[in-house]
């Protein structure tokens, strides 16, 4: 389990390419130099300097959802780094105080309720044997409400896969339900469109490298 | 800065964060609140930046586990250096907490070291909550009864409380000489906290242990359960919406063709055969509240022929029927950001009536229990809770045999107010204190009880804790019937206790000694004439050590426990070590997982030193000593698929004839010595098999956590 996390973490970025925003202001500005670094950086000082910038302009803006999502989202990252346990919990905490910041101003945003989902797949990872069950379980109700809010979120539906391949594994049993719903998350990333210049891009190289294992 | 090289006027603000012992903070966000202004501290606390900001201004620094930092400052041209002090909030990731007597097991909290799922997979403990307790130190095995029994104290002294409302009766009816399992079970509870002593002083009515459940909130899933079960089968149903949930359980057992097939050392008429619907509804109100109610509703029956000691073929029937409600509402809401208040009530019935041979005991017992709590913050170091309850308790018992009748009734209403403090000195230093203030009406007598513990933090793993407590618990039923002046019995704790966190791994070791008094006493074999005269002291030393880490899919653990305790109580004629109580009690619990054989198989071995036994025939009361008792129990759970689970499991694999104690015929014989004979296990093995299916629209569910 662990190792499908390090695969999974490190393909996170493989789908993402990197745009340059449309909106020549400040805010597009910021945005995009943090995002760009929660969604590549390696080091765990970077990530909490990212993190800490997009905090700030949370602060300062105060009705965009995005700056929340992309925090907890490098506090994911930065979860995944830390060794342990504990660390990797308390900032997994500070992940889960960010996506509820993001839900006060969009409630009903199904990114921000995949993220949620995120969390408790890496929550897992901490001790799979005794949090397997109780989490994913989690995981899948969460990732199933992002889903019911918009059915075209990709990244609900390769966390999704991503959860049944991890389950089928663990017990052995085929992977022929997780790759099915793997390849209807890639169908809906080549599909994926967004008003949003700051919509998440990340997850399809998740999907991918998940499609290569269902081979 | 893009903009650097402009003209406006660009300040610079720098310094250092700290901790209060002047070690650097690297990764700290500071920056000008409702700014885009300001950067993290680098790995010596350092930190810079340049804003275009001018006058008043809010400097802010924020870090995970700190408490928010906020200055105004004024901006002008200067620039500016400044070094900030944070301190540590006391959260409960790393602050503190008092562990002496205490076993907490939660799927929420991430620090407890026994598990919720771990009372279900326990082999030998059947899914029973106090049958997995019994692996943990501070219990002493007493294979007859299946109750928890808890450092030299009878398994009377340990109550169950369920979201801080107590149980009356937390197991289900038993033939005389074999255990009873719990009623309420495992996979209910999202934290059972088990304490072997010392507890808080929001439990009161218990003389050794607590056993605090904390129900479930909302369901997660909408889900359909059936289980297929060697000794009958259930059904059971979830249904989820978005603020609350329904589910409903319904099981019916009957161990009549089990008994048939393997032989019993008990003479059944009719096995056990028992019906049991529960059902929970949550429902979460408005932003802060939930609502809470579980109903468990049971009726069961059996009947056995007992046969005399001094002669085999002289046979009485014993058959007992218990009907049984327990009705719980609980309703749980935050006052504001630093204040909750909770409020339940529960009310319990059970109408048994027991026939043996041509006498007819009839006993109705109903109980409520109303209780609010308020807890809170008084400031960033001082946790307050303080709450008050009634528990009455009526009781009726008729008893008749030939032309003789006998009725016995009372009322007991003990009202109670308690209050409890944590206070902080820091992250590593916590005291816990409190007082518990009772009156109970039968006695008319008010009780002030203390209770005092701290914890010291010695590192970032390990930690010592000490807890004293004063604790009391009405007589047993059998005596307020017949007098309904008789005192509370008390007892008081001292414990002390080493605990080693680390990876996964747990090393604890406990200390204890506790005091008795006022414990019920009458002369020679005639509980009639009661005073509370008895005494009585407990003393012992546990370890528990539980590794998960080191071996690739194993997780094990090993608890022991050493117990001296004496009593001179009932109709000890001196003073002595109760039947009950053994000296040496050993524990190894082990679970691995095989993933080729999609199974988990566990195994527990639990050793007991021989208890004590009183032969009539000798001159010293209660001085012999039982063999050993031994057993090796196997589990073994299949998953074939994600909704299905095969489970299944044996006791006592190595068949040892385990003796629980010897009875005695009370007349003697002919020759004046008295016939004995031993209490042996109902059967060699207990062996159950269980096909538990789940259909949910998620598949990847299964019934593991909850078996």
């Amino acid at each position: 389990m662990k190792t499908r996390a390090i695969i999974l973490i490190l393909s996170v970025l493989v789908g993402y390419t990197n745009k340059v925003f449309g909106n020549d202001n400040q805010y597009a500005e910021a945005m995009a130099k943090n995002i760009q670094t929660v969604y590549s950086s390696q080091s765990i000082a970077e990530l909490q300097g990212a993190v800490n910038a997009l905090e700030r302009i949370a602060s300062a803006e105060k009705t965009k959802w995005e700056p929340y999502y992309y925090a907890a989202f490098g506090d994911i990252m930065i979860a995944h780094r830390e060794q342990e346990g504990t660390k990797k919990d308390a900032f997994l905490d500070q992940a889960i105080a960010n996506i509820e910041n993001a839900k006060k101003i969009s409630a009903k945003e199904s990114e921000i309720v995949a993220l949620e989902g995120f969390v408790h797949i890496i929550r897992i990872t901490v001790n799979p044997a005794t949090r397997g069950q109780q989490y994913s379980g989690l995981a899948m109700q969460t990732l199933g409400r992002a889903l019911s809010l918009n059915p075209e979120n990709p990244r609900a539906l390769a966390l999704i896969a991503q959860t049944q391949y991890g389950t089928a594994q663990f017990l052995g049993s085929p992977t022929t339900e997780a790759c099915a719903t793997n390849a209807a998350a890639l169908e809906k990333f080549a599909t994926f469109k967004s008003e949003n210049p700051l919509a998440p891009k990340w997850g399809k190289g998740m999907a991918e490298e998940v499609a290569g294992n269902c081979k | 800065m893009l903009m650097t090289l402009q003209s406006f006027a660009q300040v610079k603000i720098s310094g250092h964060v700290v901790e209060a012992g002047g070690d650097p903070i690297p990764g700290v966000n500071v920056f000008l609140a409702g700014t885009y202004d300001g950067g993290s501290t680098d790995v010596n606390g350092y930190f810079e930046f340049q804003t275009q900001a001018q006058g008043r201004s809010l400097l802010t620094a924020r870090f995970v586990g700190y408490k928010e930092f906020a200055q105004e400052i004024e901006i002008q041209s200067e620039n500016f250096e400044f070094t900030i002090k944070l301190t540590e909030t006391i959260n409960e990731l790393q602050a503190v907490t008092i562990t002496a007597g205490a076993f907490t097991a939660s799927d929420v909290s991430r620090r407890t070291v026994f598990r919720a799922l771990d009372i279900a997979t326990t082999a030998g403990a059947t899914a029973d909550i106090a049958g997995a307790l019994n692996t943990l130190p501070g219990t002493q095995k007493v294979g007859e009864s299946g109750r928890l029994f808890v450092r030299g104290g009878d398994g009377n002294e340990t109550r169950t409380f369920i979201d801080g409302l107590v149980v009356l009766d937390a197991y289900k009816p038993s033939a005389p000489n074999t255990p009873s399992r719990g009623r309420f079970l495992p996979f209910m509870f999202k934290g059972t906290s088990f304490s072997t002593g010392g507890y808080s002083a929001e439990y009161g009515q218990a003389l050794s242990s607590a056993l605090v459940l904390d129900s479930k909130d909302k369901g997660e899933l909408t889900r359909t359960d059936f289980g297929i079960l060697s000794v009958g089968g259930d059904v059971g149903h979830t249904q989820v919406w978005d603020h609350g949930s329904i589910g409903g359980k319904v099981q019916y057992t009957n161990l009549r063709p089990y008994v048939g097939l393997i032989n019993q050392e008990v003479d059944w008429e009719n096995a056990p055969v028992s019906l049991e619907a529960s059902t929970a509804f949550r429902q979460e109100v408005g932003k802060h509240g939930l609502f809470k109610f579980y109903g468990n509703f049971n009726l069961s029956n059996f009947s056995l022929y007992q046969h005399g000691i001094d002669d085999y073929n002289q046979t009485t029937l014993y058959d007992l029927t218990n009907k049984y409600q327990y009705l719980n509402g609980f309703y749980k809401t935050s006052l504001n950001k630093n204040w909750s208040a909770q409020g339940g009530i529960s009310f319990t019935s059970i109408d048994e009536k027991a026939l043996l041979g041509a006498s007819l005991i009839d006993e109705l017992q109903k109980g409520l229990h109303i209780k609010t709590v308020v807890a809170g913050s008084l400031s960033e170091n001082v946790e307050l809770r303080s709450g008050v309850e009634i528990i009455s308790r009526a009781y009726d018992q008729k008893f008749s045999a030939d032309a003789e009748r006998n009725f016995y009734s009372f009322h007991e209403i003990v009202s109670a107010a308690f209050v409890e403090a944590d206070l902080y000195a820091s992250n590593h230093f916590v005291v816990r204190t409190g007082a518990r203030l009772e009156h109970v009406n039968l006695t008319r007598q008010f009780s002030v009880d203390p209770r005092l513990s701290l914890a010291y933090k010695l590192g970032a793993d390990g930690q010592v804790s000490i807890a004293y407590g004063r604790f009391r618990q009405s007589a047993k039923d059998e005596f307020i019937k017949v007098d309904p002046l008789i005192d509370a019995e008390k007892a008081s704790h001292f414990i002390f206790n080493y605990q080693y966190v680390k990876n996964n791994k747990t090393f604890r070791v406990e200390t204890y000694y506790k005091s008795y008094s006022d414990l019920v006493k009458y002369p020679d074999a005639d509980p009639v004439k009661l005073s509370n005269d008895g005494t009585g002291d407990a003393k012992g030393l546990e370890v528990f050590w539980r590794d998960n880490e080191s071996i690739n899919r194993l997780d094990y653990w090993i608890s022991y426990s050493y117990l001296d305790t004496r009593r001179n109580y009932l109709n000890f004629p001196h003073r002595a070590t109760p039947s009950f109580a053994s000296k040496h009690n050993v524990s190894v619990v082990a679970k691995y997982f095989v993933q080729k054989i999609k199974s988990q198989i566990g195994a527990t071995y639990s050793f007991t030193s021989g208890r004590p036994y009183n032969d009539p025939n000798t001159s010293v009361f209660n001085q012999l000593r039982t063999p050993y008792y031994a057993d090796l129990s196997f589990n073994w759970s299949y998953l074939p698929t994600t909704s299905v689970i095969v489970y299944f499991s044996c006791t006592n694999l190595i068949g040892r004839d385990n003796i629980f104690g010897y009875e005695y015929s009370k007349i003697p014989s002919a020759d004046g010595s008295f016939n004995g004979r031993p209490i042996r296990q109902p059967a060699p093995r207990f062996l159950f098999l269980g096909i538990f299916i789940t259909l949910s629209r998620d598949k990847s569910v299964n019934q593991l956590p909850s078996l």
